[in-house]
């Protein structure tokens, strides 16, 4: 077998055509064509299948949410495949009832609390991560693990018996420290509830943040922290001007995926509240659209409700693709 | 710090700076004990007779251990309600659709990955952004369309729906990942083996897929996971109790009479125990690919 760098440094034009070396770029104008397309044949059948499958599973289904979002479409029409366009009609029943302004703007202060309170726990331990020794750092690295591989179903079936009024450990445990919270109800007022399922995801979610952070901070050289202190500078100096500059991509791109993450959230609510997501008074757009559609079965509407929710997740989103784009993730990997 | 004499300023500093430590380790294991405790409660709970979980003082130890929970959990014949009765069917439905999305993501992934790193390809950039735009869908918006459409096509209620559905949802990150697995093999390798007679796939197959099975294994784990605790598009989609998939067979605990709490913690360690191994066998890569990329982009 030849070694590695013989044949990369000079391969055989002939038996190596289709690989990307110097020798097969050079364009010989009679065959220039054909060789070219040749040379696209291959690469575009292996991404092929993804290609179909994404189109299938996800670019038709986009198409059709928005069509939908512009039909009246109930169980009658469903059945008898009836296709009823009524133009506006269901983005004009939203804007008009005061649900819609509402349930964006819960939506909106749910993500905030869920996003920002994760990210500052998250940053937290993994700065206090730093702080403590070896064997406590394996402890509570071992324990958020166990959080983090939680299924979110699973989890949230849990802390309804955590939290649940008779026979719950939690009301257990504050009436045992003199409380009075012997049969408090926890899902009895949406707030109460809508604080519970807020605890269920950042504590799913720290872990994540919390290792991944504490592993992005292990990358800022010691020498750094040392040239800080030599310095006179204060921890909250170091962190804002040694630490934060070099973990802020990471820190940017925890936040954006979370606020996606969050804005998604169906599991939670819809354990929590176990199926009964309308005590919440208020409901986040994601469990609202599903309501309406499968509950109400005004799939068309539901639609809307679904369009206008990705509609404002593209604001987020879109900043985020464009940084990815910017610093050259996707030009780097499709070179590679 | 500032302008006091080394030596005094030293031992203020280091006695502060142990009682400071002091408080660090309290509050990082108060913070382990907080993270820790829903999963221990739930196996505690799972192994606890109902007397001791309908007791007003809960018993903080398995003391009595039992697998009563388990067993009333997984049999219909000793269940107290009709709908957990399907627990091997529903268990049958989540291992056949999970493990044949996660395979058909891998293949279609694997060629993806390779077509991107391995050809200079026209147009690879606009795909990977087109991966990330799709990897930014939310997956709640995407079940009125997908239940429609395969609805028209008669696929609900149907393995290959439910299949198609976990294989693309999963199948933009596992491209994005294997790239990166990809990448980091040379591609001289591939080029001394085709200099040797081999062809363009047998290189892929005997060189390439062997030196990329780590990290297939590794994406493949997280695609499994995605897929194994996915209610909404199982719940929507399989219609028939006998056709669903274990995480909505955890919500048919709670009926008009009340919740089987014992039963239920029982489902729920059934259910997160493949998800907890596997999870600990791969979580490391993901966090050390994820600060790699993020850091140096």
């Amino acid at each position: 077998m030849a070694t590695p760098t013989a044949s990369g440094l000079a391969p055989a034009p002939t038996e190596l055509a289709i690989l990307p070396t110097a020798a097969s770029r050079r364009r010989s104008p009679p065959h220039a064509w054909r060789r070219s397309w040749r040379r696209q044949l291959l690469p575009l059948l292996l991404l092929l299948p993804a290609l179909g499958l994404i189109g299938l599973m996800t670019g038709y289904p986009l198409g059709r949410l928005v069509a939908t979002s512009f039909q009246n479409l109930g169980p009658i029409q469903l059945i008898g495949h009836k296709v009823v366009w009524n133009g506006l009609a269901n983005y004009r029943t939203l804007f008009t009832s005061s649900n819609l302004g509402t349930s964006v703007l819960q939506t909106v202060v749910f993500v905030l609390a869920c996003v920002g309170l994760t990210m500052a726990l998250g940053t937290g331990v993994a700065l206090l991560l730093r702080r403590v020794g070896s064997l406590l750092r394996v402890v509570v690295s071992v324990c958020m693990l166990l959080a983090w591989s939680m299924p979110t179903s699973a989890a949230a079936i849990v802390w309804t018996w955590l939290f649940e009024s008779e026979w719950g450990v939690v009301n257990y445990m504050l009436t045992a420290t003199g409380l009075h919270f012997a049969n408090h109800n926890w899902f009895g007022s949406a707030i109460s509830a809508y604080s519970i399922i807020t605890a269920n995801i950042v504590w799913g979610a720290i872990p994540f943040v919390a290792l991944t952070m504490y592993s992005a901070l292990t990358l800022v050289p010691r020498d750094l922290f040392e040239a800080a202190a030599v310095d006179g500078a204060s921890p909250a100096t170091t962190f804002r001007q040694v630490t934060l500059p070099i973990v802020r991509p990471i820190f940017v791109l925890l936040t954006v995926l979370s606020i996606i993450w969050d804005a998604n959230v169906f599991n939670q609510v819809w354990y929590l509240t176990q199926g009964n997501a309308q005590l919440l008074n208020v409901i986040p757009l994601g469990v609202w659209q599903y309501i309406q559609a499968f509950s109400s079965q005004q799939y068309g509407l539901g639609a809307a409700v679904a369009v206008i929710m990705i509609l404002l997740l593209l604001a987020v989103t879109g900043y985020y693709i464009r940084i990815m784009v910017r610093t050259g993730e996707v030009q780097r990997g499709a070179k590679a | 710090m500032r302008a006091a004499t080394p030596t005094l300023m030293a031992g203020t500093r280091t006695s502060r700076y142990r009682s400071m430590t002091w408080l660090w380790r309290a509050v990082a294991l108060v913070f382990a004990i907080v993270m820790v405790f829903p999963v221990y409660w739930m196996v505690n709970s799972a192994f606890e007779p109902n007397s001791q979980i309908t007791s007003l003082t809960p018993s903080f130890f398995p003391v009595h251990l039992t697998l009563h929970n388990f067993v009333r959990a997984v049999d219909h014949t000793a269940g107290t309600t009709v709908v957990q009765a399907y627990f091997w069917d529903d268990a049958r439905n989540s291992l056949i659709v999970v493990t044949s999305a996660v395979l058909v993501t891998l293949i279609f992934a694997f060629l993806a990955a390779a077509a991107i790193s391995r050809f200079r390809l026209r147009g690879a950039s606009a795909f990977l952004v087109l991966i990330l735009v799709v990897q930014m869908v939310p997956g709640t918006a995407m079940v009125i369309p997908i239940f429609l459409f395969l609805n028209n096509l008669h696929l609900t209620d149907n393995y290959l729906g439910l299949i198609l559905v976990y294989a693309a949802s999963t199948l933009p990150f596992t491209i994005w990942a294997l790239r990166g697995f990809v990448r980091g093999v040379p591609i001289e390798l591939e080029e001394a083996a085709m200099v040797d007679g081999a062809s363009r796939f047998g290189a892929f197959w005997r060189i390439l897929f062997p030196l990329v099975l780590p990290g297939l294994i590794s994406t493949g784990i997280f695609a499994f996971i995605t897929s194994w605790n996915d209610f909404l598009m199982a719940n929507i989609l399989m219609q028939q109790n006998y056709h669903q998939t274990l995480p909505v067979w955890l919500f048919s605990f709670t009926t008009n009479t009340g919740t089987d709490y014992g039963g239920l913690m029982a489902g729920c360690t059934i259910m997160a125990l493949p998800v907890v191994i596997f999870f600990l066998l791969v979580q490391r890569r993901l966090v050390s690919g994820l600060t790699a990329g993020a850091v140096k982009g």
